[in-house]
């Protein structure tokens, strides 16, 4: 498995993250999300010292990593889109907002605009079904959205510029 | 000892193996693909569902056979309509995955199967039923895993890179009912889950047959004896030092 | 049965401004700060207000809202620009700011209490009963109304068994979907050998819809510790877990200062009350797995094992986590036990019908006029539920149907509105409870779509193992789309009903096996929509974008431009109070227009 010799100045970031917790299986869920959380994504390297931190093979972790959704393994925007598909905010037409994003930022859900500050995806059901449609920022929740909603929201955090897709 | 009804006869049990292991021994017929010796039931490929009323229940229920622990007196049926219908849809949807397949084919005569249009999975041919990652772990190692959820699931190393784990026994290959791993040899060389190993040579033949790292790991971990032998050569040098026992 | 206990009087004025998830994603923090804020500046009030941030209140549709104690007044859709005037007009002076009363939209009168409102005069809240009351985030709110003191009453009274003899005799079942009867599921893990025994809480809500545990984890988490410490006594655990979805902030957020603060109480840990019994909860936060509500898969996560369920032919009551016998029950399971503990079984079971006692909490959402949580005893008709409690259909549309159960669930059509809602009753018809999901549907929902829409759900959320739920949805999900894309046959509706059979017999788990709900439910009730997809190339919905036409009747249109405002790729002509035109070579089929249109000007072909 190849891994990145830049990824190695984080060794010590990393370790100090994993050690926090007990080596033991139990506290696998809690130690990547920890990881997810500081780097927006899950290194390569964080995987295999998870790995041998816990005492699982690197195989296992990237299993856990690649089921949860909670997990990336490639780095995500700095600015996170989600909308939400719940079944509320479906049949209020969520994927009018899609639409919206695909034609300002030029992306669909699970990707991520080339100057790395977007990415898109669709999430379930977040629980404000009464704001449905929902729209979440970087945790920002966004009610009630329709597509011109979308557009100037967009353009507050910058999406005014058209960006490629990467 | 149990005594369970199955198909209207009664067999002996012993107190919690599984309706198959009971089955198996008894010369029933139960079809599966994720079911092997080796490693016992998993429950994945639904395959063997079987109904079952235990002694008490007024109802019977579908269960499947590989991993349903018998534990009292019962009645089951492994053929009915109901179950015929689940094996011929199980077979039908498997299908789609390994296309042109012999064992496939098989199960899908065997109970009408219609044909779906195929889908393309990776590897190609592959049913999940689990039963390479079993082989890899009984190795002692742990190389590759059922990764992604869903209809995206696939066995797979991690990142679909070569694994450092991996040693190219081919354990997984030999397993896959399927044929669905990739070996591939030439020379002196094989190539696995996108891994290139060293093959040495057997000492009688010269034919390449194992991996130096499965030899080495094999070596640190038992004594094999230090002779280089494929397995053909093995059991005949076996079967010579037998002759010479004998007599 | 009352449960408004009203231990310490709110003689103090009190404001409670709602900061539930829905509430704060309108404003709900700014309008409690802005509060804060404008007290600060009246020194000459001798004694302040209490102001406090709530849990959700339910009434989603009208947050943020507020509400003024000890006069019981509430106050809708408060910005922080109309704080000032309320501080000054109705706390200062007692005078109602009447344009932020709930106007009732058949009476016209205004209501100065949300309690005289249809949609809470007909709830009868026992698992909600503090949301909205109290700050979540202070031990001391709930102590006042009551709480821990069913705990005292039944460690310093009670023996175990007994505390499993009252919820049985309660006649409580699993809120979570399996409607398990809670009390047998004690004692089959009191029976059980090995130890040691756990306890957990399932907070891994997942049916796209349903928010009625992370209202309860958010709004009032010492209930749901409460009633887990109660079950554990019970069962004779000695460690407790609560799952929480990943996606809920907030309610990892409280239910942690919640355990923190029950341990420094003493409810939690060694010795509780003096006693000799001990127990203490870890939170475990999800990784995004709809399948992990699954028992088994939940376990499976705990352990650190991805959320594949296995066979259940040997309960978690007899081997769970790490193979000890282990209680799971869901958040608003546990939220009720407090209540029956304290209250006692008899109280409990008077309430609801004869199968299913006590009350159940409903999110009921979609295209109806009141969105929101609602609590009410089993036994309601879904039609005093959407009616009278949630007014009705939206913009008086008219009723469809209404999704219960989640994706496990299926479609109720108008035909049976007058069913009541219990665990039996709706099974008969195809659908089940579940965890609560009530999703109103009008005539501008495709049920084809729909039925779609859950399997595309399922096929992310399946965790793959098992043949029948990972290739019947990925079957499933290929037909439904092709017939939504009007490449359908006749053919399919027997290939998609042969599948499901197969589906909900031989699937490894309740994910699998109840995934055809929804196909064969709306096959069941909306057949003809089927039909009309697959042999007219027709939507009836007008959603299907590839079997949709529009055009804008002109006898109807009276140009008032707001399709044409709407229409994403400028399709619509027409002056301002003229007859407006679609344009058929630049329309996208999306429907915009045609669901914007207040005039139902805009028809399909």
């Amino acid at each position: 498995m190849q891994i990145d010799a830049k990824e190695y100045e984080n060794a010590s970031a990393y370790k100090s993250l994993i050690e926090a917790y007990a080596g033991k299986p139990e506290y696998l869920l809690a130690i990547m999300q920890d990881i997810q959380k500081q780097y927006n994504y899950l290194p390569r390297l964080a995987i295999t010292m998870i790995a041998a931190h816990v005492g699982l093979p690197v195989s296992r972790v990237y299993a856990m990593a690649s089921f949860y959704k909670a997990f990336s393994l490639a780095p995500k925007g700095r600015f996170v889109i989600r909308v939400c598909d719940g079944t509320a905010c479906h049949i209020k037409n969520s994927e009018t907002l899609l639409d919206q994003i695909a034609k300002q930022l030029q992306v669909r859900p699970g990707e991520t605009t080339a100057d790395g500050l977007f990415s898109v995806e669709t999430v379930n059901c977040l629980g404000a079904c009464a704001l449905a449609p929902v729209m979440v920022i970087n945790g920002k929740v966004y009610g009630k959205v329709n597509r011109s909603d979308v557009e100037r929201i967009i353009k507050e955090y910058g999406g005014a510029e058209r960006c490629k897709l990467r | 000892m149990m005594k369970i009804n199955v198909n209207g006869q009664l067999r002996e049990a012993h107190a919690g193996e599984s309706i198959l292991d009971l089955c198996r021994r008894e010369g029933i017929l139960i079809p599966t693909f994720c079911y092997h010796q080796a490693f016992g039931g998993q429950g994945a490929c639904r395959m063997c569902m079987v109904e079952i009323r235990e002694e008490g229940q007024s109802r019977s229920r579908m269960v499947a056979a590989c991993t349903y622990p018998l534990t009292k007196p019962a009645e089951i049926t492994t053929e009915s309509e109901q179950i015929l219908r689940i094996r011929r849809t199980i077979a039908m949807l498997l299908a789609r995955r390994a296309d042109n397949n012999p064992l496939l084919e098989e199960m899908c005569q065997n109970y009408g199967a219609l044909r779906l249009p195929a889908i393309s999975v990776e590897p190609a041919n592959c049913i999940l039923c689990g039963l390479c990652i079993h082989a890899c772990t009984e190795m002692g190692k742990s190389a590759i895993w059922s990764m992604f959820r869903g209809v995206d699931k696939r066995i797979a190393t991690p990142y679909d890179e070569a694994s450092d784990e991996c040693m190219g026994c081919a354990a997984c290959a030999r397993v896959c009912p399927t044929q669905a791993i990739k070996v591939e040899e030439e020379g002196a060389v094989r190539r696995i889950w996108n891994k290139s190993f060293a093959l040495v040579a057997c000492t009688r033949c010269g034919k390449p047959y194992a991996t130096s790292d499965e030899l080495d790991y094999l070596h640190q971990h038992g004594d094999f004896g230090q002779e280089k032998l494929c397995e053909a050569c093995r059991k005949k040098m076996l079967a010579a030092s037998m002759q010479t026992f004998q007599a | 049965m009352q449960t408004e206990i009203n231990l310490g009087s709110h003689d103090r004025q009190t404001v409670l401004v709602c900061c539930g998830t829905g509430c704060t994603a309108n404003g709900g923090r700014e309008v409690f700060k802005a509060f804060s804020q404008s007290l600060q500046d009246h020194p000459e009030i001798e004694v302040l207000p209490v102001v406090k941030a709530t849990g959700c209140n339910g009434w989603c549709e009208k947050g943020p809202l507020v509400r003024l104690l000890p006069k019981d007044i509430t106050y809708c859709s408060v910005a922080p620009a109309d704080v000032n005037e309320i501080v000054n007009k109705t706390l200062l002076e007692g005078v109602l700011v009447k344009r932020l009363l709930y106007r009732d939209p058949v009476s016209k009168e205004h209501l100065t209490s949300h309690h005289l409102t249809d949609f809470y005069r007909k709830q009868h809240k026992i698992a909600l009963r503090n949301i909205g009351e109290i700050d979540p985030g202070q031990i001391d709110d709930y102590v006042q109304r009551g709480g821990y003191q069913a705990l005292q009453k039944a460690l310093l009274g009670m023996k175990g068994q007994e505390v499993i003899d009252i919820i049985t005799a309660s006649g409580l079942r699993g809120r979570g979907g399996g409607g398990f009867p809670s009390g047998q599921k004690w004692q089959a893990c009191r029976n059980a050998s090995g130890s040691p025994k756990y306890i957990i809480c399932n907070g891994d809500e997942g049916d796209p819809g349903a928010f009625m545990d992370r209202s309860i984890m958010e709004g009032d988490p010492h209930t749901v510790i409460e009633g887990m410490i109660l079950g554990a006594y019970a069962a004779g655990a000695a460690h407790g877990y609560i799952y929480v979805r990943d996606e809920y902030d907030l309610a990892v957020q409280y239910l942690r200062k919640a355990i923190n603060d029950a341990r420094q109480r003493g409810y939690l840990g060694s010795n509780i009350l003096n006693t000799d019994f001990s127990f203490d909860i870890d939170l475990v936060r999800g990784g995004g797995a709809f399948v992990c509500g699954e028992e088994t898969a939940l376990i499976a996560s705990i352990e650190g094992r991805v959320g594949e369920p296995h066979d259940k032919y040997i309960f978690p009551t007899e081997k769970g986590l790490w193979g000890k016998p282990t209680v799971i029950n869901n958040v608003e399971t546990w939220a009720n036990v407090p209540v029956i503990m304290l209250h006692g079984a008899e109280a409990f079971a008077a309430i609801g019908t004869d199968n299913s006692k006590g009350t159940k909490v409903f999110s009921l959402v979609g295209k109806v006029v009141n969105t929101g949580l609602v609590e009410v005893p089993m036994g309601t008709t879904l039609r005093e539920i959407i009616y009278e409690i949630g007014g009705g259909v939206l913009k008086k549309r008219s009723f469809k149907a209404v999704q219960t159960g989640g994706p496990s669930g299926g479609c109720i059509p108008a035909a049976l509105l007058d069913l009541p809602i219990d665990f039996d009753s709706l099974t008969e018809a195809g659908s089940m409870m579940g965890s609560g999901g009530l999703i109103v549907m009008d005539d501008h929902t495709c049920m084809v779509e729909v039925a779609r829409y859950y399997v595309s759900f399922l096929a992310g959320e399946s965790c793959g193992k098992c043949t029948p739920c990972r290739e019947g949805i990925r079957a499933l999900l290929e037909i439904l789309t092709r017939i939504c894309e009007g490449q359908g046959s006749i053919e399919d509706l027997d290939l998609l009903e042969d599948i499901s059979v197969t589906m909900q017999q031989a699937s490894l788990c309740a994910l699998g096996r109840t995934a055809p709900n929804p196909v064969l439910s709306t096959l069941r009730y909306f057949r003809n929509e089927y039909l009309e997809h697959i042999e007219q190339h027709r939507c009836p919905a007008g959603v299907c974008r590839a079997l949709s036409v529009f055009y804008i009747d002109p006898e109807i249109c009276n140009g008032c431009g707001m399709c044409a405002r709407h229409c994403s790729v400028n399709a619509i002509q027409g002056e301002k109070k003229q007859v407006h035109v679609i344009d058929e070579s630049k329309c996208i089929h999306c429907g915009e227009c045609y669901r914007q249109c207040a005039f139902d000007a805009i028809k399909l072909r």
